[in-house]
């Protein structure tokens, strides 16, 4: 597992190395006042991102574990479950809100929105129905209180419906 | 001085109390949710305080971001797991408080302490205005960008498991923050030809994509409650006095909170450990430390509400955020046409005061409500975090959405969250990339200046060379102390920490 893991780590940080050479490439064709921040920046970080990468390499190499942080708390989680295990629940949950988004592009944020917080509720938290229907109409009622009292708006779907629907 | 009465009354206009209490409010609920802290509280405010009133809108923001270190107690005493990440040593002596009776003891303790840490923090705030002013207007852009260089190397090299990381996390944020429109000429940078990154990418956007969504992703896959059942037992009026007993611990680590607080990097994630560290390396007796000693509860509590007064000295008069929700604060005053740095100490000084009184007056009505609320404070604790998972969505995608009203907020914010997600299981600091975004255009608008007013000359004045030699040795000591904690891997984790 940890060497998956390690691999992972590696990945990303191959992926944050090439985003700053991109960063490099591209700012080369910018005009020269908008160009030396953006390119001594992503030079800099180029040279650190390339020197990351080879810790990280060598980490994995010899099969050393990441060191503990020095205080951070919201860094280094830790799970009770396999990371592959993390992984595939965090990419149901993705698919879950592509879904949400695919809804609110067809029917309209509020509407979406209210089935998305009904299904959870039904479905991932276990409710009974009227539970979850109580939820929903709750989240569609705040949705249309704040929406008027503070004038925001809400992204509307191909099929049109009556407010505070759609 | 009249000014600073002249802002009293301000403050104390029903329309601002109001604000106030909604911000405080919203404080509290935010810090009982685990993993939500100061700086989702903060960006999911940020698009209601446009066209606000810069008066009333400090109410708001202020009120929320000063009382979270109070109310995240409640589930760091009551089930061990911290509210936000301010609270984590409170856990240690609090916890085995809770399992012993005694919550409502380390609670009335810790609402104590808080207050207390909360004001100090407010007067250190009100001292310094004076006193740093004469500084503030010496500093010209060259100077500010150094200092804007020196606030991101810190918090990359004190907030990672690894110096590097932080580093290039900072950078991250600073690159994000590079995308859109230059400031200086009219060019679009790195914006694959889509329409929507021509203006950037907004705080909300990049604030809850980083911050919000890895945590509610983390705590459905977690899928557990908040909290299992809660008694919380009898005795506030004995944490109260145990609080006051000990007000030289209170005071001391009212200090450590205010200067972890004003040093850029640091925050809410390092301040309790500090101070616990502190309390634990000061006390004679130590044994009881870790199976529910009062102290324990009181230290980081009266540290972590006092950083937020120390937090803004840097915000106001450098316009140099000292954390993330300071990060985003900053970003509010932008949003609300205030430029924070040296015109703040010259043009709005009202409005610090103004800052400062909510401040004050949002620890007392924040630790007031704490305590006239704790019951059923406490059973909202024991919500499985699934049924709140729908609204946390729905609030963070509406929210994101009224930066531009358009489908980019939406698909930003996953990307965003994806990225945010994978930095917090990796162990890249989030909280630098997030100040290296709010920092980035301030940093080339002060580069900018610099070499066209100096030329290369700016490099040789006196404050950009102190401020250079300080990044030098601040990153070099980050390296060396990182080298050092990765040889015993295995230390003690709050002498460690406290180090």
């Amino acid at each position: 597992m940890a060497k998956k893991l390690l691999s992972i780590r590696i990945v990303f940080s191959a992926l944050v190395t090439l985003a700053f050479a991109y960063g490099v490439y591209e700012a080369l064709g910018y005009a020269y006042l908008a160009k030396i921040f953006p390119l001594y920046v992503s030079l800099v970080l180029l040279a650190v991102g390339l020197i990351n990468l080879a810790l990280e390499i060598r980490d994995k190499w010899k099969g050393v574990a990441e060191a503990k942080s020095g205080g951070t708390a919201d860094l280094e989680v830790k799970w009770d479950m396999q990371m592959s295990q993390v992984l595939q629940k965090f990419g149901v949950f993705v698919a879950v809100i592509i879904v949400l988004y695919g809804g609110i592009w067809f029917i309209g944020y509020p509407l979406s929105i209210t089935i998305f917080i009904i299904v959870l509720y039904r479905y991932v938290a276990g409710t009974k129905w009227h539970w979850a229907l109580v939820a929903g109409a709750a989240g569609l009622g705040f949705l249309a209180l704040v929406s008027k009292l503070l004038y925001m708006d809400w992204p509307e779907g191909l099929i049109k419906l009556p407010w505070p629907l759609g | 001085m009249e000014t600073v009465f002249q802002s009293l009354g301000v403050v104390l206009q029903p329309g601002h109390l109001l604000m106030l209490l909604c911000g405080v409010v919203m404080g509290l609920s935010i810090g009982i949710l685990p993993g939500l802290g100061g700086i989702v509280g903060m960006t999911i405010l940020l698009p209601v305080i446009y066209g606000m009133d810069p008066h009333s809108a400090f109410g708001l923001l202020i009120g929320m971001v000063a009382v979270i270190p109070t109310s995240d107690t409640f589930p760091s005493v009551m089930m061990g797991i911290p509210g936000s990440s301010a609270s984590q040593a409170t856990i240690m002596d609090g916890y085995p408080l809770a399992k012993k009776g005694e919550a409502a003891r380390a609670l009335g303790a810790a609402f104590t302490a808080s207050l207390i840490g909360g004001l100090f923090g407010a007067l250190v705030l009100t001292l310094i205005i004076p006193i740093a002013r004469p500084l503030v207007l010496a500093f010209g852009s060259p100077e500010l960008f150094m200092l804007a260089l020196l606030g991101m190397s810190m918090v990359g090299v004190l907030s990672g498991n690894r110096p590097i990381k932080g580093i290039l996390a900072a950078g991250i944020g600073v690159m994000i923050g590079a995308l859109g429109d230059a400031p200086a000429v009219p060019e679009y940078r790195y914006t694959f030809g889509i329409d929507y990154l021509m203006d950037g990418i907004p705080l909300v956007v990049v604030g809850l994509g980083l911050f919000a969504f890895p945590e509610i992703v983390d705590l459905l896959i977690k899928g557990r409650a908040i909290s299992e059942t809660t008694t919380l037992g009898k005795g506030w009026l004995d944490g109260v006095k145990d609080t006051l007993k000990h007000k030289f611990i209170v005071l001391r680590c009212s200090v450590i909170g205010v200067i972890v607080g004003f040093l850029p990097g640091l925050g809410g994630s390092v301040v309790d450990w500090i101070a616990y560290g502190h309390i634990i390396q000061t006390s004679r007796d130590r044994e009881k430390f870790g199976k529910g000693d009062i102290r324990g509860v009181i230290a980081p509590e009266s540290a972590n509400n006092a950083k937020e007064g120390g937090g803004l000295i840097p915000t106001f008069l450098f316009g140099i955020p000292g954390s993330g929700s300071m990060a985003v604060f900053l970003g509010g005053l932008l949003i609300l046409g205030i430029q924070p740095g040296p015109s703040m100490v010259t043009e709005n000084v009202d409005l610090i005061y103004t800052a400062i009184w909510s401040l004050a007056l949002a620890n007392v009505i924040g630790a007031t409500l704490s305590i006239a609320l704790s019951k059923p404070i406490t059973r909202l604790t024991v919500i499985p975090f699934s049924y709140l998972a729908p609204f946390m969505v729905l609030i963070i995608t509406f929210a994101c959405y009224q930066a531009t009203r358009s489908w980019g907020d939406l698909v930003a914010l996953l990307l965003m969250g994806i990225l945010g997600w994978i930095m917090k299981q990796y162990g890249w600091p989030r909280p630098a990339a997030l100040i290296g975004y709010v920092l980035s255009d301030n940093l080339e608008t002060y580069l900018f200046i610099s070499v066209q007013r100096y030329g290369a000359e700016w490099l040789t004045r006196t404050g950009v060379l102190v401020l250079g030699a300080i990044i030098v040795f601040s990153v070099g000591m980050g390296i060396f102390f990182q080298t050092k904690r990765r040889a015993p891997a295995s230390g003690g984790e709050h002498g460690e920490k406290a180090a």
